[in-house]
C-alpha cells in the first residue's frame, strides 16, 4: 500500500469518532432545527404514537361497559363514538387530514369484534393500534410528522409580548454587563501589572468565582440579596431600606448583572494581564519621560496596544451574555425579568412548543452572529 | 517621578485589595454561615432559637477551640446532616464525578485522535470537515439542544448515563485546541522516527502523544470543570433524582429547603471545593497561560 493510501486511512480511523459524534450531535440538530422552526414540533405529540395502552381497557371506558357483559357487536355499535374514543381514549392529535382519514377508513366493526371476542386484552402501541384497524392512510400514524407552518413561527414572535421582553432584558443585560466587565478587567489588569510583590496570589484570588459553577454563585448570592440579606443589613447602615432584590422586577435583573459582573471580571483579566505583559516597558518608560500623565498612558497607549484582547473579552462577554440561562433560572421568578434564552428553554421544556422555541433559537443565533460581525468591524476602524 | 510613582503604587495596591476583598467575601459569607448551627423556631415552645447569620460584624473568633462564629460556636455539622437529609446528595456526588470523568476521557482521546489527524495526516474531505467544523463554533447550545433532546428520546437514552454522556464525549474546541498544539510541534521529531521505518500509529503514540502532555492537561482541565458546572443538559436530559448532578442537586435543594440557609450553604461549598482544589495544584495553567480563553462567558 502507499504512504498517501496508508495515510489517508489513518486520518479517517483518528478523525472518524469525532466526525460521526459532531454530525450526529451537533450538525444534524442544527438542519432539524431549522426543520421545526417552521413546524408546530410538540414533543407530547410525538412522544404519543410510541406510548403504549390496552385497549381493552380504553374501550370498556369509552363505552362505560366491562368487556365481559358485552356478547355482540351490536349492543355496544350505538354508543360507539370513533372520533371522541380515538381522540380522548387512545389519546391522538387529530388534525383535519387525520380526522378524514379516520372517519373513511377506520375498521370500527373489526374493533369491536375483536373487542367482543375478547382479544384486545394486551398492551399495544399506539401507533401499531392505528396501523391494525385502518383500512389506509396508516402511513400518517406510524410516525410522528409535525404540521408545517411555513414562517408562521417568525411571524407570530411579532406579536409575542414575552419574546419582546425577553429580547429586551437579553439585549439590556448585555449593553450593562458587556463594557463594564470588560471596563472593570481592564482596570485590574492595569494595576496588577506594576511590578509588586504578591500579583500572584491577586491573580489566583481573582480567578476563583469563574471556576465555581453558575449554580452555586447564584445560591451563594441568593442569600446575599435575600430581604433579611447581608447586602441589605450594610446597606441599612446607610440608611437604605431593605430590599428583596430578586422578588422586586426593578431590581432583579441588575441584581443577576452584577453577579455576572463579579463573575467573570476576574477571569478577563487575565486575559488583559497577558497582553500587557506583551508590551514592552520602555514604552511606558518613554512615554513618562515625555511628561505623560497616567491617564493619558491608559487612553492612547494601553488601550490601543490591547485592541486584540478587548475585542476578544468585547465578543466572549457578548456571546456568554446574549446566551445567559442558569443564573436566570436560579434566581429570575419574574416573567419579567426573563432572558431569551430561559424564554426558549421554558417554550421547549415546559409548554411543549418546540417548533417555536427552535424558531426563537434561530432569531438568538442571528443576533449573536450579528454583534459578532459588528463588533469585529467596530473595534477594528476605531482608535 | 519617584513620589508619582509611590501614589501609583498605591492606589494599584489599594485596588488590588478591595477587589480580592469583593472576590472572596460571598465564598467566605457562605462558609460562615455553612458553620453555624440551624436555626428556626422551637415548635414545642415557640421560641425562636439558633443565631442570626445576616448580623454584621460576624462575631467571628478563631482564638478559640471550637471557634466561634456569629456569636456561637462553629461546627462541621451541617456537612454531615445534609448527607442524611438528603439521601441522594452522595448519589449525586457520584453522578457528577462518573459525568465529569467520562466527558474527560472521551474528549482526550477522541479529541486528541481528531486533533491530531486534522494537524498531520491528509486525508480526503480534510478541509471541507475542517471548515464545517469551524462554522459549528459560533452556534449557541439553545439551537441544538431541542434536536438532541428529540434524538436522546428516539433512542431511549433520557434520563440515562448514555444519554447524559455520548452527546458531550467530543467537543470541537477539543479538536481546535489539540489540532493547534500538533500544528506548532517541530516536525522534525515525526519525521525522524517516519525514516526509520515506524508507521503512522508508531509515531503518534510513540512520539507525538507522550510530548502532547501540556495540551492534554489543558483539554482535562477545561473539560472536567466544564462537566463539574454544567446546568442545562443535566436539567434537559434527567429527569428523576437518582440521575441528577450536583448543580441539579442545589436547584432541588433550593426548592426544598430554602429556608435552611445553612444546609444550602454546605451543599454549594461542598461542591466547590474539588474545583478548587483543581484550581490550586494546576494553578499555573489558569493564570500564566492564556489556554482557557473560552472557559466561560
Amino acid at each position: 500500500m502507499k504512504r498517501k493510501t496508508r495515510e489517508a486511512i489513518a486520518g479517517y480511523l483518528f478523525a472518524l469518532p469525532i466526525i460521526i459524534t459532531v454530525i450526529t450531535f451537533t450538525i444534524y440538530p442544527i438542519f432539524a432545527a431549522f426543520y421545526y422552526s417552521f413546524t408546530d414540533y410538540n414533543p407530547l405529540n410525538a412522544q404519543n404514537l410510541e406510548t403504549k395502552f390496552n385497549p381493552q381497557e380504553a374501550l370498556e371506558l369509552h363505552l362505560g361497559v366491562f368487556q365481559s357483559e358485552v356478547s355482540s357487536v351490536d349492543e355496544i355499535i350505538d354508543s360507539f363514538d370513533l372520533l371522541s374514543f380515538i381522540k380522548y381514549d387512545v389519546g391522538v392529535n387529530l388534525d383535519k387530514t387525520k380526522e378524514k382519514i379516520v372517519l373513511e377508513s377506520f375498521d370500527v366493526k373489526k374493533l369491536l369484534k375483536d373487542f367482543v371476542d375478547g382479544k384486545l386484552n394486551k398492551e399495544v402501541k399506539v401507533s401499531s393500534f392505528m396501523a391494525k384497524y385502518l383500512k389506509k392512510g396508516e402511513k400518517y400514524f406510524k410516525k410522528y410528522i409535525p404540521n408545517f407552518l411555513g414562517p408562521y413561527n417568525f411571524k407570530k414572535m411579532l406579536g409575542d409580548q414575552y419574546f419582546k421582553i425577553s429580547l429586551f432584558n437579553t439585549f439590556f443585560y448585555t449593553i450593562v454587563v458587556v463594557p463594564v466587565q470588560t471596563f472593570l478587567a481592564l482596570v485590574l489588569a492595569v494595576a496588577a501589572n506594576a511590578k509588586m510583590k504578591g500579583v500572584k496570589f491577586f491573580k489566583l484570588t481573582f480567578f476563583i468565582p469563574s471556576i465555581t459553577s453558575s449554580a452555586a454563585i447564584s445560591m451563594i448570592f441568593w442569600m446575599i440579596y435575600s430581604k433579611p440579606g447581608i447586602l441589605n443589613r450594610l446597606l441599612g447602615y446607610f440608611g437604605f431600606e431593605p430590599i428583596a432584590w430578586l422578588e422586586n422586577p426593578n431590581t432583579a435583573l441588575p441584581a443577576v448583572m452584577l453577579m455576572n459582573i463579579w463573575t467573570t471580571a476576574g477571569y478577563f483579566m487575565i486575559t488583559f494581564l497577558a497582553g500587557l505583559q506583551d508590551i514592552p516597558r520602555s514604552i511606558y518608560e518613554a512615554a513618562q519621560i515625555d511628561g505623560a500623565t497616567p491617564g493619558k498612558i491608559f487612553w492612547k497607549i494601553i488601550l490601543p496596544l490591547l485592541r486584540p484582547q478587548i475585542l476578544f473579552v468585547a465578543t466572549m462577554g457578548t456571546i456568554g451574555c446574549m446566551q445567559v440561562f442558569d443564573q436566570i433560572y436560579f434566581l429570575i421568578k419574574n416573567m419579567r425579568n426573563i432572558t431569551i434564552s430561559f424564554y426558549i428553554y421554558k417554550n421547549a421544556f415546559e409548554y411543549g412548543n418546540m417548533g417555536y422555541a427552535s424558531a426563537l433559537s434561530l432569531v438568538l443565533f442571528a443576533i449573536i452572529l450579528a454583534l459578532t460581525l459588528i463588533q469585529k468591524k467596530f473595534i477594528k476602524e476605531s482608535y | 517621578m519617584r513620589r508619582k510613582l509611590k501614589i501609583s503604587f498605591i492606589i494599584s495596591y489599594l485596588i488590588l485589595i478591595v477587589y480580592a476583598v469583593v472576590s472572596l467575601f460571598p465564598f467566605i459569607w457562605a462558609f460562615l454561615v455553612s458553620t453555624t448551627p440551624l436555626n428556626g423556631i422551637d415548635p414545642a415552645t415557640g421560641e425562636k432559637f439558633g443565631v442570626d447569620i445576616m448580623q454584621w460584624p460576624p462575631n467571628i473568633n478563631l482564638f478559640r477551640i471550637p471557634p466561634k462564629v456569629f456569636g456561637v460556636n462553629a461546627t462541621l455539622e451541617n456537612y454531615k446532616k445534609i448527607f442524611e437529609v438528603v439521601p441522594y446528595y452522595s448519589r449525586w456526588f457520584l453522578n457528577t464525578v462518573i459525568y465529569a470523568l467520562a466527558l474527560t476521557i472521551g474528549n482526550v482521546i477522541l479529541d486528541t485522535l481528531g486533533g491530531y489527524a486534522f494537524a498531520r495526516l491528509k486525508f480526503p474531505l480534510r478541509n471541507f470537515w475542517f471548515i464545517l467544523f469551524l462554522s459549528t463554533m459560533m452556534v449557541p447550545f439553545q439551537v441544538t439542544m431541542i434536536p438532541q433532546y428529540n434524538l436522546m428520546v428516539k433512542l431511549g437514552l433520557v434520563n440515562t448515563y448514555p444519554g447524559l454522556i455520548i452527546p458531550k464525549l467530543t467537543s470541537v474546541f477539543g479538536l481546535f485546541l489539540m489540532r493547534q498544539f500538533f500544528l506548532n510541534f517541530p516536525k522534525e521529531l515525526e519525521e525522524a522516527a517516519i525514516i526509520d521505518g515506524a508507521g503512522i500509529f508508531k509515531t503518534f503514540f510513540r512520539i507525538a502523544l507522550p510530548n502532547a502532555r501540556p495540551a492534554v492537561t489543558a483539554l482535562s482541565i477545561y473539560t472536567f470543570l466544564g462537566a463539574w458546572n454544567d446546568f442545562i443538559w443535566p436539567l434537559i436530559i434527567t429527569s428523576s433524582k437518582e440521575m441528577y448532578t450536583l448543580t441539579m442537586g442545589l436547584n432541588f435543594f433550593k426548592t426544598s429547603y430554602y429556608t435552611f440557609w445553612q444546609y444550602m450553604m454546605a451543599a454549594t461549598i461542598l461542591m466547590t471545593i474539588p474545583m478548587i482544589i483543581i484550581f490550586l495544584s494546576f494553578q499555573n495553567q489558569f493564570v500564566e497561560t492564556g489556554r482557557f480563553s473560552s472557559l466561560k462567558g
